[in-house]
């Protein structure tokens, strides 16, 4: 899993050692993004925000802050901010460590369709895990 | 002979120690004080956590930090009115209250009340990031966190204890006032130029530098130990302590050198 830290700065990584800021709320951390880095407005960055919640079908939780979150709501939040990196790889490391409460691969795959992203999405996951991606 | 080794050895490594805290703390306020100068850092999203911070520092507590001033005002006007009463000295009681309250202990009270209230949150908050590699993932997501955590709160704690010791003082003054005075206009003319002989314009600069100081000694002070914090949670607390002790003696010898800049 080494490689998996080691990967180039070109890549957009959700993990659960890559966590959310705890005290904002999952809107205010998928919209640090194209506040600092694109230098949007405030509301604009929280409109952009808001798309990316809608588009992946979860805008119920865009005021809730971390501990507050189920972990399959944590891990959308995780995946919206790593979209909206716009970053050409994408990659979930271990879902199985952050998405404990679903069928993972199923809900990653249903997330998958709903976001509509350029560049591809890389799962690194255990080999005994395999099985999962296959039923 | 072992023993000797040994003490000089703890010695040595606690020197060394408080050199490495000092050595991170300077280059910390050098990054800061860089960053502040770099067009770029001044952008809307920088001045909105400004703006939040002062308002979480200084606003939120206002009624009570104001309530606090009063009671603290009054008792030390009250005493030393009696005192200079009692020793005949009622001519130089007014210049003896706004020396010490406005010019000393309600900087020094501020510095203490946002170390406390501000300062431990800080400081628990940056060792809770630092632990849940919370500063790893902005630095993964390219959030800058001098620029988004750090920098905004070094401002707002020096602009909190600089209005906030600054309002205590005009509150201070304005109690003195009234205790010798009372209602009457009579004592206006006196009192201003009392006022007036003490804050010339090398007290005012001193005041404000210390104010500044004691905001930033509030701020930078936990922000660093937070920094420090190694990777486990049951360090934050050893990391808070480590942090709020430092803040004490570092406002205690800022108050230190002032008063012997002052008086000696």
């Amino acid at each position: 899993m080494a490689a998996v830290a080691d990967l180039p700065d070109d890549v957009a990584r959700v993990a659960l050692e890559l966590p959310l800021r705890a005290n904002l709320s999952a809107l205010d951390n998928i919209a640090l993004i194209p506040l600092y880095q694109r230098h949007y407005g405030a509301a604009e960055s929280a409109r952009q925000a808001q798309a990316m919640l809608d588009q992946l079908g979860h805008a119920d939780i865009a005021l809730l802050r971390d501990p507050d979150m189920t972990p399959a709501q944590r891990f959308v939040t995780q995946l919206a901010r790593a979209i909206i990196l716009k970053r050409p790889r994408l990659v979930i490391d271990r879902p199985g460590a952050m998405l404990y409460d679903v069928p993972y691969p199923a809900f990653i795959r249903q997330l998958a369709a709903q976001a509509a992203m350029t560049g591809t999405w890389e799962i690194f996951d255990f080999s005994w895990n395999q099985a999962l991606y296959q039923a | 002979m072992n023993f000797l080794t040994a003490s000089i050895e703890s010695l040595g490594a606690k020197v060394v120690g408080w050199f490495t805290v000092g050595y991170g703390m300077f280059a910390f306020l050098v990054r800061a004080l860089l960053l502040l100068l770099d067009r770029t850092t001044w952008n809307r999203a920088t001045f909105d956590v400004v703006v939040k911070q002062v308002y979480f520092t200084a606003v939120q507590i206002l009624h009570v930090f104001m309530g606090y001033t009063l009671v603290i005002s009054w008792l030390i006007i009250t005493i030393i009115l009696s005192t200079a009463g009692d020793f005949g000295l009622t001519a130089f009681a007014s210049e003896m209250t706004i020396r010490v309250l406005v010019l000393e202990l309600l900087p020094f009270l501020t510095a203490l009340f946002i170390a406390l209230r501000s300062g431990s949150a800080i400081n628990t908050e940056v060792a809770l990031m630092q632990v849940n590699n919370e500063l790893d993932a902005l630095a993964h997501c390219k959030v800058p966190p001098m620029q988004f955590e750090f920098l905004p709160r070094l401002i707002g704690g020096m602009v909190s204890v600089i209005t906030l010791a600054g309002l205590a003082g005009l509150l201070a003054l304005l109690m003195g006032y009234l205790t010798i005075y009372g209602m009457s206009t009579a004592g206006f003319g006196p009192y201003t130029q009392t006022i007036a002989k003490i804050f010339d314009f090398k007290i005012m600069v001193g005041l404000i530098v210390k104010c500044a100081l004691f905001g930033l000694a509030v701020t930078l002070i936990p922000v660093t130990a937070g920094l420090e914090t190694p990777k486990k949670l049951f360090m934050v607390p050893v990391s808070v302590l480590r942090g709020m002790m430092r803040v004490f003696f570092a406002i205690v010898a800022i108050e230190v050198v002032s008063l012997a800049l002052k008086y000696i």
